[in-house]
């Protein structure tokens, strides 16, 4: 804060420049820009491309399984398919959207003039695009793309052809953009807050980032030592996961997993902070019970360290273990209850109006839960003996990320939309591709539990006949769904174009602090901190 | 911040604040008092104790029942 008065009080005299003064213009702007709201919107441009790219290796997948026998693809092709949609999507989809998020709405939220670390801000996402060049371009060195699935398993991932050090080294990169965006976002948040601003003030978003950015700096380099021994025993003789040389595959799962699982919760907290900005801004209501949202997040992000081996019940463990990581997570339902229960208890006696930000809260919030649900089912340990490695499983991540993280980033995006561009979005966009979504959505996922209850393996190309009804469903939502997806970037288009002006305040009920600032908001915003009562 | 004003938490406080967020649920009144008095080391380190507390007792009754 008192950092953020001086700087102001130095720069007092550049006041009332152009917004673009001092900025290179064309290309150049945003290859050099240190500015938080440029990096934002380059992160975010940077997630729609390769939430397309992903999207397009889905259509692949479900095009193959339309029918029963081979279509398309050979199986190795088919392999790299899941494998890299799996990849892509995590890693180069959802969480650079959230990270875009944080650079546009952080600063603006708690009032500060920009990302503590600029120029590191600037690396961070810069980093992201040759990460992106390297796993994709692995399609087309001998050998094809990773293939072992997006958990890359030794021995899967210490046998496979270069393609696999293309997605380590592009892994790696990806590694370290997350870490020194994550170091920004804390320093950030505990450094530049508006004077008056305490933590327990922070609009929830803000909370939701610092604990994910804790996550990511606890747990990023986990990865990235599993992938190093990866790539050491690949290369270097080395024998960490080679059960010839004295090594243990098993070693793997572990230490991927204790990575993996707090990933999960790095690609829902987020989601979980734009939900609840959305909802009290269109219940009209201050969001029910803010501090036990704060502490439930807290709550989550510790329990999700413990938790890992539920994604390891069938590779064998004591009984003792599995009753120990059933317990664990089954605990996790509880902080997480205590969530839905808060945004249900803000949408109570609110004066609600439906726009299309809260519609896909409410969509959140309705899909999530039931995969949160479903979450609980594979959490017992019998019945994940049973429905391990089919597409119940498949059925259940698709809920909790497409419908929980998706769903929550594109509310975020038509909620501050406004804010961004100066201009409101059309309504009639917005709506139908909610509507699209989440029918096609559940017309895609819901019949897989089905599949998977029954007993259909997933990463397979080919299927039983039992399974082909149910398959050719799930393939003509899939088309409906990435279709529908058509209509968000006309949405964006047409609103970063043009069309209607956007008050400083377009939605009633929101309080937070971009919403004191123009819109579109100013290319530098808050150089003279506001002051929190 | 300053330090000067601020009443000092007693360790019972901070477990009891830790305790809560691992339950996700606190009292308005609760957490405006935890808010002004608790620093961010104590909170860390109840935390940290806290989950290790929170797994020990895990073990001890997954024991119990396969003993």
């Amino acid at each position: 804060m008192e950092a953020a008065t001086h700087a102001e009080a130095a720069h007092g005299h550049a006041h009332g420049h152009d917004d673009h003064a001092h900025h290179p213009s064309g290309l150049m702007r945003w290859v050099t820009t240190t500015n938080h709201k440029d990096i934002g919107t380059l992160y975010l441009l940077f997630s729609l491309t390769m939430f397309f790219i992903g999207g397009l290796l889905a259509f692949g997948i479900r095009a193959e399984l339309f029918q029963p026998g081979l279509q398309y693809w050979e199986p190795e092709f088919f392999n790299q398919l899941t494998t890299m949609h799996g990849l892509i999507m995590v890693f180069g989809a959802i969480m650079p959207a959230f990270v875009g998020f944080a650079n546009w709405q952080i600063p603006m939220m708690i009032g500060a003039p920009d990302m503590a670390f600029a120029r590191m801000n600037n690396w961070s996402f810069w980093l992201l695009p040759p990460a992106a060049i390297l796993l994709v371009s692995s399609f087309f060195v001998p050998g094809g793309a990773p293939a072992g699935g997006w958990t890359i398993y030794a021995p899967l991932s210490t046998q496979m052809g270069p393609g696999m050090d293309l997605g380590i080294f592009a892994l790696h990169i990806m590694g370290a953009s997350s870490i020194m965006g994550s170091i920004n976002i804390v320093t950030t948040i505990l450094n530049m807050r508006a004077p008056g601003m305490t933590l327990m003030k922070m609009p929830l978003f803000v909370w939701t980032w610092l604990i994910t950015a804790y996550l990511l700096i606890a747990v990023m380099p986990v990865l990235a030592g599993a992938i190093t021994m990866i790539l050491t025993d690949r290369h270097f003789g080395t024998n960490f996961f080679n059960a010839a040389g004295g090594g243990d595959p098993v070693m793997f799962q572990h230490i991927f997993w204790f990575f993996g699982h707090p990933e999960v919760y790095i690609m829902i907290l987020p989601a979980f902070g734009i939900v609840s900005q959305v909802i009290p801004a269109f219940a009209r209501k201050p969001l029910f019970g803010y501090a036990s949202m704060v502490y439930a997040t807290s709550s989550i992000a510790i329990l999700s360290f413990i938790v890992w081996a539920h994604h390891m019940f069938t590779t064998g463990m004591p009984a003792a273990g599995q009753l120990f990581f059933m317990f664990a997570t089954m605990l996790i339902a509880v902080p997480t209850g205590v969530k839905v229960f808060n945004w249900i208890a803000t949408m109570w006696k609110g004066s609600m109006t439906f726009e299309t930000p809260m519609l896909f809260a409410c969509g959140f919030l309705f899909v999530f839960s039931m995969g949160g649900f479903t979450g609980l089912v594979c959490a017992i340990t019998p019945i994940d003996i049973q429905i391990q490695d089919t597409y119940y499983v498949v059925a259940h991540f698709h809920y909790v990320l497409v419908a929980g993280s998706l769903f929550a980033i594109f509310s975020g995006t038509y909620f501050w939309l406004p804010k961004w561009t100066g201009h409101m979005y059309s309504e009639t966009l917005g709506k139908a591709h909610f509507w699209l979504s989440l029918v096609f959505f559940n017309v895609t996922f819901f019949p897989m539990h089905f599949l998977g209850l029954a007993g259909m393996p997933r990463r397979i190309p080919d299927y039983a006949l039992q399974f082909a009804d149910f398959n050719m469903i799930a393939s003509i939502g899939a088309l409906g769904f990435g279709l529908s997806q058509l209509l968000f970037v006309a949405a964006i288009i047409k609103c970063a174009r043009g069309g209607e002006k956007a008050p400083a305040k377009p939605w009633e009920g929101a309080d937070t602090l971009e919403w004191t600032l123009p819109s579109p908001a100013p290319y530098h915003s808050f150089e003279t901190p506001p002051v929190i009562k | 911040m300053s330090d000067a004003q601020k009443p000092k938490a007693t360790p019972l406080q901070v477990a009891k604040a830790v305790f809560w967020s691992f339950f996700g649920v606190r009292k308005r009144a609760e957490y405006e008092k935890d808010a002004v008095s608790l620093t961010l080391l104590q909170v860390v380190v109840a935390g940290i104790i806290g989950a290790i507390v929170f797994v020990l007792s895990l073990v001890a009754l997954v024991r119990y029942i396969t003993s």
